[in-house]
């Protein structure tokens, strides 16, 4: 007998669309959601973030004493999968020595030798990692009553009204509770407060997926001595961190070069830096802990504005983006009894005389007062139809929460310390009925940021880090601008491409919710326009710059091509010397001069060479002047910076004059 | 005979190229081709208009062949000119002749592109200009050397006296251009060569070098165009006329089934956009024989493009047009109209690029088009369409298709414009 799925059961079958498809990538998408989750959570009461992230790497045998399991030695060698069968050694070990020995003959002969790639430890399958991922905030918190639900229990189906998310999936935190239910079986850890609260709200709690409801182990309030509030989560997961490597192309924050090689590819870094460059209005801490001291890290993103995009607004539905099922939906919900008034509050952009007009245009039967919730399925389908065909006017941006030109570019200035940057911030457009807004950042230079184009995506202020191939903004990049023009040079450059897409809906490709499609003409016209526009601005910038190097430049770039004329110049005076000697042809009167000196050795190459040496200084010391009077002293226009405020326990020493006051911070 | 023996049979199944009945016997069309041709050589006895006979020599360029010894010369007073500059402390710099697209002029008497009189000064001492007019000196005294030992080098053989100056060959030989317009000579005059790269194949005897060539004689390959054209002469020819391919592929496909004895031509190919010396070669037989020259070309804008280079000559050397280009080239096939009238099948057309299709506006822009508004006719339906089909659809019918029904019956229905 087939019984009905919860719709944890679903997501615990079909965790890979949730983008928990290997043990690496649960660590990574456990810690976004729960970052993300906590971004959403402080920016609701309209407060700046600090979130603090550790992940903590839990040797097996301290994981067995963690579930109470006793460590137990192989006894039986032969029974596991990486027993080293004698064969196998043999040829294990011959390979090692061959490799030696080729080693041993290089050093002989002084080469140097790449460092050989320490032998692989065998790894079987099931030695898994184990990881406890905690992720404290500051932002709302919780209704204690509110906790078990809000995690033990997935729900399906969309939310009512639009709005412009950041999860891609609404699963949060559940999902990860979900897979430390599916891979370790503890159970996950909320401790949360709200303001105002004098307690904290502590829960642990795992899910019973087949019953889809929480499975509550502690619920209790406890003393809240810090007026904290917020949410912190803890959970214990597997997970991989050491081999999830990336074959990306963004380079890393020069504070990293320091760790150890372990640390330098890791997706989740990524994913912290370039959440830092879209949100630079947030603090994040972000540790790493294990047992080995060397392979910790600790890394903190600084907040450098206090300046917060507004918390985006919920909107209604556009008629042109709605499909019969949704209709149905909003019928079944709608507070509205006739037909009339459901057009006019259940939508955006449809006024009272459109409402009529639209009712007497779908046919005789229907009219204004008609009762919303009879409407057959056929009649559904005209309206969906009408809506499809009809012509409204675009739903506006208004309801959305771009980064802001401003944050982006000081995103950009932080992470990245480029050399230059442009930004731009586009007017909102329209996807089937969905508003967007593309903002676009271009840097050049910069520490760590390889030759090339650096491409940095973002979707409703996350950052995208998989399956970059096809995405509207990397092909846009690669195919459609031309850098030359701009004076950029698409390979030798350290190009930084950033490009950040706020909607409603974002239409994502792919299982993994990974990638913006190429195949929306709309948005990638916006993508290129976006681009384009800083790129005119940094065009500017570059060619003042070009300008002033060949300043610098000119003279040694000329004189480098003296020896090359002369020489030419000089062998052909010469032969024309030896033929005028041998009276073979007749020449001028000044020309004979010339030629005669030649002959005689009184003009040389040397000659040609001091001359034309002469003449480049001059031209030279002239231009240079000419330069001068035209561009005078400029200016590099004055950016804003955020100067961070000091903690308030700070002992300072005030000098007081009759102008200002100079403060001594100690 | 064992070669016709094998045609004959062939013929016999015919059921799968289309359009085979309705062909008339070769001796038919041979007599039809035979009256054109004669038709052709009388009309066209009259001598090339020139710039001078169109009040133009003023306000265009263009150059003429040279003895090596003026090329000598004017570069001996050229460098004297530079010498003196040098020596007054003013730097030096020669004045170009632009080639730029701007400084191109159509004129249509002349059916071919000119070189207008427009000229850029190129100043050593200014930092845009002072690689080209290092590598401008350098050559000219690179030539200056050919000229006194007399001999012929290659452009690449010129690249390599100094890679590190040139850097690479497309810089180098842009400025050969720059000095054949600054001389006022051709390019051949400078004793610099291309290597080869023109074929020719057919019902031609000429002297290359004093050997005489039957050009029916040369196996499947044929004779590689001699780079040089001042070594050759002593044209002799019975055909009828020129047939012009585009590419390799249909060239081999005529001349391995011997085209040219069933109908006879000569057939000339550059493999693709034509080279100097295949221009100087189609042009020297066009003049001496007196044969219309009949063009097979891929149906897309490059196509076309590549026809105009053979007939009006190329933006790049127009000040070289009067030399290079072979007037009245008629446009035989395959032609934009031809796709559905010989049934190509679908498959083996190809959609037009974007940049095919700009590529096509442009040229129905070009006066050259526009003169001919048969051309112009052919061309909208391309760019109408936006397909495009090589040669080598034909192949469809049978590999032999071209050259059994396709250009017999081109030829019978005096299918070109």
């Amino acid at each position: 007998m087939e019984s009905e799925k919860s719709p944890a059961e679903f997501f615990a079958e079909n965790k890979n669309i949730a983008g928990f498809d290997n043990p690496g990538k649960c660590l990574y998408t456990t810690v976004r959601e729960l970052v993300e989750n906590a971004l959403d959570s402080a920016e609701s009461i309209s407060e700046l973030p600090v979130v603090e992230i550790t992940i903590e790497e839990i040797v097996k045998s301290k994981f067995n004493s963690m579930i109470g399991l006793v460590d137990r030695e192989r006894v039986d060698a032969e029974l596991y999968d990486d027993f080293e069968t004698a064969k196998a050694r043999e040829k294990r070990l011959a390979k090692e020595a061959r490799a030696q020995e080729l080693q041993a003959k290089n050093a002989a002969l002084g080469k140097k030798v790449k460092e050989s790639a320490a032998p692989k430890g065998v790894k079987g399958r099931g030695e898994a990692s184990f990881f406890r991922v905690t992720c404290k905030d500051n932002g709302r918190g919780m209704p204690h009553d509110d906790i078990p639900n809000m995690f033990g229990r997935v729900l399906s189906g969309t939310k009512y009204g639009l709005k412009q998310t950041r999860g891609k999936f609404g699963l949060g935190a559940k999902m990860a509770l979900i897979w430390s239910k599916m891979s370790t079986g503890l159970p996950i850890e909320i401790s949360s407060s709200m303001k105002s609260q004098n307690y904290v709200s502590f829960c642990r709690l795992d899910i019973d997926i087949h019953r889809n409801i929480p499975h509550i182990h502690l619920h209790e309030k406890r003393d809240n001595k810090d007026r904290w509030h917020g949410a912190e989560i803890q959970v214990v997961i597997e997970g991989n961190w050491t081999t999830y490597r990336v074959y990306s192309i963004i380079a890393f924050p020069i504070i990293l070069l320091e760790f150890s090689l372990l640390f330098k590819h890791s997706k989740i870094l990524h994913y912290m830096r370039q959440m830092a460059v879209i949100t630079p209005y947030a603090q994040f801490l972000f540790k790493f802990v294990s047992d080995s001291p060397d392979k910790n890290v600790t890394i903190k993103f600084a907040r450098r504005t206090d300046v917060m995009p507004p918390v985006p607004v919920e909107t209604k539905h556009h008629p042109s983006s709605v499909d019969i099922l949704l209709i149905k939906r909003l019928i079944a919900e709608t507070s509205k009894t006739n037909l009339m008034q459901f057009l006019q509050h259940e939508f955006v952009n449809i006024g009272k005389s459109l409402a009529e007009r639209l009712i007497g245009e779908m046919g005789p039967d229907f009219s204004p007062k008609m009762a919303v919730k009879s409407l057959t399925d056929q009649q559904i389908v005209r309206i969906h139809q009408l809506f499809r065909q009809a012509k409204f006017d675009d739903p506006s941006g208004d309801c959305l929460s771009p980064a802001g030109e401003y944050n982006l570019r000081l995103g950009i200035i932080k992470e990245l310390h480029p050399d230059m940057v442009a930004t731009y911030s586009g007017s909102a457009q329209v996807f089937e009925g969905h508003p967007f807004i593309v903002e676009a950042g271009v840097s050049l230079g910069g520490k760590d940021v390889k030759h090339g184009l650096n491409i940095f995506r973002f979707a409703n202020r996350i950052p995208l880090l998989f399956e970059q191939g096809g995405d509207v903004v990397t092909r846009t990049a690669l195919k459609r601008i031309n850098w030359n023009t701009y004076k950029i040079n698409q390979t030798q450059d350290k190009i930084g491409v950033f490009v950040s897409i706020v909607s409603t809906k974002i239409p994502f490709k792919g299982t993994g919710k990974e990638y913006i499609g190429d195949d929306i003409s709309e948005i990638a016209t916006a993508v290129k326009a976006a681009i384009k526009q800083c790129c005119i601005q940094l065009k500017s910038k570059i060619v003042k710059k070009m300008q002033a190097r060949e300043q610098q430049e000119r003279k040694r770039n000329l004189s480098k091509y003296i020896p090359d004329a002369a020489n030419a110049v000089y062998d052909v005076l010469k032969e024309m010397a030896k033929s005028h000697a041998s009276k073979k042809k007749r020449f001028a009167e000044k020309d004979v001069d010339i030629l005669q000196k030649v002959a005689n050795q009184l003009i040389t190459k040397e000659t040609l060479k001091e001359k034309l040496t002469e003449h480049v200084e001059k031209v030279d010391y002239e231009m240079a002047l000419e330069y001068a009077t035209q561009s005078g002293v400029s200016e590099e226009p004055r950016e804003d910076i955020y100067l961070q405020s000091l903690d308030a326990t700070s002992n300072f020493l005030d000098f007081h004059s009759t102008t200002f006051i100079f403060r001594l911070v100690q | 005979m064992a070669d016709k023996k094998k045609r004959r049979r062939t013929d016999s199944d015919s059921d799968s190229q289309p359009f085979k009945h309705l062909l008339k016997s070769d001796e038919q069309i041979l007599q039809m081709l035979k009256s054109f041709s004669s038709s052709f050589a009388s009309s066209s006895t009259s001598k090339p208009l020139t710039l001078a006979d169109l009040s133009l020599a003023s306000t265009c360029r263009e150059v003429s062949d040279l003895p090596l010894s003026s090329v000598q010369s004017n570069i001996e007073s050229l460098v004297l000119q530079l010498a003196h500059q040098i020596l007054s402390g003013q730097g030096f710099s020669f004045t170009v002749p632009s080639r730029a697209s701007t400084n191109q002029l159509y004129v249509p008497e002349l059916d071919r592109i000119v070189l207008k009189d427009k000229s850029t000064i190129r100043p050593f001492s200014h930092i845009s200009s002072v690689r080209k007019t290092t590598i401008t000196t350098k050559i000219l005294s690179l030539i200056h050397q050919l000229s006194l030992k007399n001999i012929h080098v290659t452009k690449r053989d010129l690249f390599y006296t100094d890679v590190k100056l040139f850097q690479d060959q497309m810089q180098s030989d842009a400025v050969l251009d720059d000095v054949s317009c600054m001389l006022g000579c051709t390019r051949s005059s400078l004793n610099v060569i291309a290597a080869e790269k023109g074929v020719v194949v057919g019902r031609l005897i000429f002297s290359d070098n004093g050997d005489m060539i039957d050009c029916t004689k040369m196996g499947m390959g044929g004779k590689a165009i001699p780079p040089n054209i001042d070594r050759v002469g002593d044209m002799q020819s019975d055909a009828l006329f020129i047939l012009l391919v585009e590419k390799d592929a249909a060239y081999i496909r005529l001349a391995e089934d011997r085209f040219y004895n069933r109908f006879p031509c000569i057939i000339v190919t550059a493999k693709g956009q034509p080279d100097v010396a295949t221009r100087l070669f189609l042009k020297k037989m066009k003049i001496e024989l007196k044969l219309p020259v009949l063009a097979l070309v891929d149906s897309d804008p490059y196509g076309l493009k590549i026809l105009s280079v053979y007939g009006c000559g190329s933006k790049n050397m127009s000040y070289d047009s009067a030399n290079l280009t072979t007037p009245d080239i008629k446009w035989l096939g395959i032609r934009p109209s031809d796709l559905d009238k010989y049934k190509i099948p679908e498959q083996c057309r190809l959609p037009m690029t974007e940049q095919d299709i700009k590529t096509g506006k442009d040229l129905l822009e070009e006066d050259f088009v526009k003169k001919n508004p048969a051309w112009v006719e052919e061309l909208n339906l391309m760019v109408k369409t936006k397909q495009k089909a090589e040669i080598q659809a034909l192949s469809s019918f049978g590999f032999q298709y071209l050259s059994e029904v396709y250009l017999p019956l081109k030829l019978q229905q005096q299918d070109w414009i």
